[in-house]
């Protein structure tokens, strides 16, 4: 790409962004994840395999991640975190696990013995072992999690670009409709969505792209005003490029700095938005494992000292994921302000 | 008329019924029920029984609540956990828990006991003709409503006409009481010229067009509740009723106050508690919020929640019910339309063992044919035994030498166990060859699709009687039917069962019945449930019921 | 600034109308009046409904006419103060929602005071010396806060304080009457989930005037540290988080959905959830109305704060 950066981009944030390499490396983690997880039975018996280069791949990528991020301590630990459930997600097939959805022994408590199975988190109301339960909900959580922000900020950038670059009419009526979504309080956004189309997987992908989709929009218009003066610009349109080359391959790589930090936070607000709602009966359903669906399920039947753990580990387990994005973003902050 | 005889003479099927028990035809409980319903007092059929009477009044009181505790407390609130919703129109409730919120303010003419027997509630007595079609009641005199009125035959007959006007819709008119005393008239059903015949004050005659043995037990149905002649919609506005209670404060979704009646003497005896408070919680947080201890006693709990309230400090009160749930096929649909693949899944189920694994606790193992063992007329069919060979032997007859995969619809409509029994389906048809994937949706989608979806979980409520859930359910184009299960010949098995007094015969016939729709196998039906509520230990008298009727005229708290 | 303030509230009110009109169509389609009849009626009796008695069930309801009617009618009855008839709850929607919303006050009110002096105190001390042990343990402890979700909070907090200790009550359902030991679980939930935010945003900005050139020279004068402070930081410094925390109201009316749900306590939040599941249309849209209206005044109210605070700005 023969673009001449403008701004002296953070550099820890170079690193990680160029090489082809580490793109590839995380499409080879995230694709077969992906498709484990929307995919389901449509795999068929490709799905017992599908993972496993899958795992290489996250370990190679969380090295080369704690390389890259080795001078923000709270970088690494976020990191660790993060990868952390990812390597969970992505081995939880191969894992000497129990199988997440069988009834083994109701209500037995952690550490503890049953049926000649030895439980380390306990099993939940239904006899089902925690410990594998929470590892494979994970899945579900950074799956579905990451999509939405993704698609999020495909539509988000795009509309972000168009209104930034074109101005004008473009820019009075997207700017409108992004008023008129974030005037709405997420929740409402997210209850009212949902509960119209339905709860699943993929529309809650279509309600945090409504959700996160306007404020997206804001920041890229906001960086698209301000680089759209450049010079390489000008060349670009002097040049009689088309406004969508202009767009995709001159402005968006040079709003890419600021906006991988606010990923990794709205990557933590998703998460939380897609437990939540699990929780609150309106996200993804039974019977596969989920964190919010642990949650839920917990806090009617676990309302008692001696089964708190039904509800601690679910808990737990989502807030380290998203302590892990949040320092992330922490750290990727304070190394773009040091540079 | 003589009142408060009891030399009254005995109903002329009576002798028949006690012959049967005598030859171990209908079990003694059985008589006593019948017995009941024919007009026989509890306590005296009770004794023509020679079973012990339970605890309740002795039979010259007529008393259809249990005895006076002699340790009662009075005074005290009793606060219950459950769905406070709007109180309309008694007679088009749709759910019981409306119906429980009235039920201490009005009362029905009879009332069925914890041990399913019916006992004469505002009526004082009743008598039913040999054939069964004319049915006489007797009301209790010295009841008044709360408004200082008497309580007479002019309130019965208001009720009557009230629920047989087709315009109000109410869902009495399925009764096979009620519609006995109507006619199609112009498309419409109504009321029979001269099917209700006022006698006097006290004295109501009913005429039937067929003969129904059930009249007094579906005066107790929730929706029979009697209200005053002056009655309009909505009940809340003016609770005029002849119960012990009267409303303070109905807030739907909040709360619903209601006081002891003050000024008027209760004909019911002695009644204990002050004041019944009902909170507004959903199943899910009844007994959570009963272990918070801010209620004294709750509307229903899940098995799902038994460990939780096992660790309570409260009374658990089961009830054995007819409550079930039918992971039902539409024989109309592909694959179901071949009957050996239905049969193959029914063989490679083994329901015994989810009942078990489901309802560790109490329940019945169900056996696909909807009449549960609680049912006074179920007829026990030989066990269903798993046979995984023989499902795959039919499964290869009917074209899927190498299996199939299925998709069962479930919403939990009541309560998470749904999902639990399809999921052990899951498990156990693996072994036949047939995935089966279970796809879970929000209760109210569920509504939606209930007798639409090819394969479903669908749950269905208690009721007195097996033949009356397989004509709601079962027959030819009934708006139930969501099997779409239709065969003209067990139809009409099914005509001459409910045509037949004689317990006997009528359960012979069941015998065939049953068999049949086993046989045809439209449904996996593992379990009939129990239903389980909590009550703190300090609520005494806190009543079991199959379909969670709240009657708490002796119910008292210890201080 | 008299106009900008009222081409807010023109937009306000244009965002409101295209608002509610999106979702009286939303709410029209077959499946949503089937769902209420089957709140109303039951699953099994609607089933049994006929094709003319389910119609006059609709009629009954008003649900039988085009959407676009029921919504100018409904548009004409709130121009004389009607907010419509809730069908759960059997109750208008005006006082429905007036009970609803002084709860979630009372909430808010709590949350607040303990919010902003704990935010402030701690974003002041950390952001006075930048890089400090100071700042960093109390830059850890709020990212660290804010990370646990509301719900995760709300788990520990039971946990240990109730279902352990014994000290709390775990629900807030307040059958009898206002307590206010129940309401102190929701009321830290919240706090703790909010307060990091604030206090790092306040720190960031003490951190900037810190740096800036005219308290440099006040330090450099010799003036007394602490009187620096109190004097000239604070002022500037408390500006950003001033804007920020009229904000915060905006986000407490969607935060405040699980910790209510959770906790079993009747505030706006657990009944707009109630009314979109039920489906009560009409109060979904009042409740609507009330978010929205809160999100933009709460943004026209922290502008003005802005403006009134910020010399620079005032005496331009």
């Amino acid at each position: 790409m023969a673009v001449t950066e403008i701004e002296a981009g953070p550099s820890a944030l170079e690193r990680l962004s160029h090489p082809r390499a580490l793109i590839a490396l995380g499409l080879l983690m995230w694709l077969p994840l992906m498709s484990y997880v929307m995919g389901g039975t449509a795999l068929g018996p490709a799905a017992d395999y599908i993972l496993l280069p899958a795992i290489p791949a996250t370990l190679l990528l969380y090295v080369l991640g704690v390389r890259a991020f080795r001078e923000s301590r709270v970088a690494v630990i976020g990191l660790t975190l993060v990868f952390f459930w990812l390597l969970a997600a992505v081995a939880a097939p191969y894992l000497p696990l129990l199988d997440p959805n069988k009834p083994i022994a109701p209500f037995v408590t952690p550490l503890s013995e049953k049926r000649d199975v030895f439980f380390w988190l306990g099993t939940d109301f239904k006899g089902r072992d925690m410990l594998s339960r929470m590892i494979w909900g994970c899945q579900r959580v950074i799956v579905w999690g990451v999509s939405a922000t993704f698609v999020a900020y495909v539509v988000g950038a795009l509309f972000g670009l168009i209104s930034g670059y074109l101005s004008g009419w473009w820019d009075e009526i997207i700017s409108f409709v992004a008023n008129v979504l974030l005037s709405f309080p997420v929740m409402v956004l997210f209850i009212v969505i949902l509960n119209y189309l339905g709860p699943s997987g993929f529309n809650i992908v279509v309600a945090v792209t409504f959700a996160s989709a306007p404020a997206i929009m804001r920041i890229v218009r906001g960086l698209t005003l301000d680089i759209k003066t450049r010079d390489y610009v000008f060349a670009a349109q002097t040049r009689g490029e088309h406004p969508l080359y202009i767009m995709i391959v001159e402005l968006l790589p040079n709003v890419r700095g600021p906006i991988i930090v606010d990923a990794c936070l709205r990557l933590g607000y998703t998460t939380v938005a897609i437990t939540t709602l699990t929780f609150l009966g309106l996200g993804l359903q039974p019977p596969d494992p989920d964190w919010g669906l642990m949650i839920r399920e917990s806090a009617k039947t676990a309302m008692l000292w001696k089964f708190s753990y039904m509800l601690l580990v679910p808990a737990l387990a989502v807030s380290s994921l998203i302590l892990g994005f949040n320092l992330m973003a922490d750290g990727l902050r304070e190394m773009s302000l040091r540079d | 008329m003589s009142t408060n005889n009891s030399s009254t003479e005995l109903h002329s099927k009576v002798p028949q019924l006690r012959k049967q028990m005598k030859d171990g035809a209908l079990s003694r409980r059985e008589f006593v029920r019948f017995a009941a319903l024919l007009g026989v007092g509890a306590g005296a059929a009770y004794s023509m029984a020679g079973l012990p009477s339970p605890a309740f009044a002795d039979d010259q009181a007529n008393m259809p609540f249990p005895p006076d505790d002699p340790n009662a407390q009075s005074g005290g609130v009793l606060k219950v956990a459950m769905q406070v919703q709007k109180m309309e129109d008694p007679a088009t409730y749709s759910w019981v828990e409306m119906s429980n919120q009235t039920r201490h303010i009005l009362e029905h003419l009879t009332m069925t006991g914890p041990d399913n027997v019916t006992r004469p509630m505002l009526a004082e007595r009743w008598e039913a003709s040999d054939d069964l079609k004319t049915w006489t009641f007797y009301l209790r005199k010295g009841v008044k409503w709360n408004n200082g009125d008497d309580f007479t035959t002019e309130d019965v007959k208001f009720n009557f006409e009230r629920w047989m006007n087709p315009d109000l819709g109410s869902s009495n008119v399925g009764l096979s009481s009620i519609a006995a005393l109507m006619e199609e008239k112009d498309g419409k059903k109504v009321m029979r010229d001269g099917a209700i015949e006022v006698i006097d004050d006290h004295t109501i005659r009913f005429h039937l067009s067929k003969a129904v043995l059930s009249f007094p037990e579906d005066m107790y149905n929730y929706p029979t509740a009697l209200v005053h002649r002056s009655f309009k919609p909505p009940f809340s506005d003016n609770a005029i009723g002849t119960g012990p209670f009267t409303l303070v404060e109905n807030t739907v979704g909040d709360r619903c106050i209601l006081k002891r009646v003050e000024g008027i003497e209760y004909w019911g005896g002695k009644v204990y508690l002050d004041e019944i408070h009902y909170y507004n919680f959903d199943e899910d947080n009844q007994l959570t919020t009963f272990a918070g201890g801010d209620v004294d006693a709750i509307y229903e709990f899940g098995v799902e929640q038994m460990e939780l309230a096992k660790a309570l400090d409260g009374n658990i009160i089961a009830a054995r019910t007819a409550q079930t749930l039918c992971c039902r096929f539409q024989v109309t649909e592909k694959p179901f339309d071949d009957k050996r693949v239905r049969q193959a899944i029914v063989k490679a189920v083994d329901n015994a063992l989810i009942k078990e694994l489901v309802y560790p606790e109490g329940g019945d193992v169900g056996e696909n044919q909807h009449v549960a063992p609680i049912h006074p007329e179920y007829f026990k069919l030989p066990p269903l035994v798993r046979d995984v060979d023989a499902a795959k032997a039919l499964l290869a007859e009917a074209g899927y030498p190498d299996g199939l995969e299925l998709t069962i619809d479930v919403g939990n409509t009541d309560g998470p166990w749904h999902q639990t029994v399809a999921e052990a389906m899951r498990d156990q048809l693996k072994d036949a060859g047939i995935t089966l994937n279970v796809n879970v949706m929000p209760a109210s989608k569920y509504w939606e699709i209930w007798d639409k979806t090819p394969f479903g979980a669908t749950a269905w409520t208690h009721r007195p009687l097996g033949t009356m859930v397989l004509s709601l359910g079962y027959r030819t184009g009934v708006p139930w039917n969501e099997t779409k299960y239709s065969n003209p010949e067990w139809d009409k098995a099914l005509d001459e069962a409910e045509a037949t007094l004689d317990v006997e015969k009528r359960r012979a016939l069941m015998e065939n019945i049953e068999k049949v729709l086993q046989d045809d196998a439209v449904m996996v039906q593992p379990i009939c449930r129990p239903v389980y509520t909590i009550a703190s230990k300090a609520v005494h008298g806190y009543p079991a019921h199959p379909t969670q009727y709240h009657q708490f005229n002796k119910v008292w708290k210890a201080s | 600034m008299l106009k900008l303030i009222l081409r807010r509230l023109l937009q306000m009110l244009l965002i409101m109308a295209v608002a509610s009109l999106l979702l009286f169509a939303i709410f029209d389609t077959p499946e949503f009046k089937k769902r209420l009849a089957v709140q109303e009626l039951g699953g099994f009796a609607v089933s049994a409904l006929t094709e003319e008695s389910y119609n006059a069930w609709l009629a009954e309801k008003g649900l039988d006419v085009p959407f676009h009617t029921r919504y100018l009618n409904w548009v004409g009855d709130i121009l004389q103060g009607d907010m419509g008839f809730s069908y759960e709850k059997n109750r208008p929607v005006g006082p429905l929602l007036l009970d609803r919303l002084a709860n979630t006050g009372i909430l808010a009110f709590f949350v607040f005071a303990l919010m902003i002096p704990l935010s402030l105190v701690l974003g002041i001390l950390a952001g006075m010396k930048e890089g400090s042990a100071q700042d960093r343990t109390i830059s850890f402890l709020s990212v660290f806060t804010t990370s646990i979700p509301e719900i995760a909070t709300a788990i520990l907090l039971t946990v240990v304080l109730s279902l352990g200790l014994g000290w709390l009550p775990a629900k807030s359902a307040m059958i009898n009457g206002f307590s206010f030991r129940e309401l102190l679980l929701p009321v830290l939930t919240l706090v703790i989930y909010d307060f990091g935010y604030v206090a790092r945003m306040t720190r960031a900005s003490m951190a900037e005037v810190m740096t800036s050139q005219y308290i440099r020279t006040a330090v450099l004068k010799g003036l007394p540290y602490r009187r620096v402070v109190m004097k000239h930081a604070l002022r500037n410094a408390l500006i950003a988080p001033f804007t920020l925390i009229v904000l915060q109201l905006n986000w407490l009316l969607s935060g405040v959905v699980v910790v209510e749900v959770f906790f079993e306590y009747d505030g706006f939040g657990k009944l707009l959830l109630e009314a979109a599941l039920f489906p009560d249309v009409e109060v979904v849209q009042a409740c609507t109305l009330v978010a929205v209206a809160v999100a933009v005044l709460s943004q026209i109210i922290s502008d003005i704060g802005y403006t009134f605070l910020n010399p620079r700005i005032r005496f331009a």
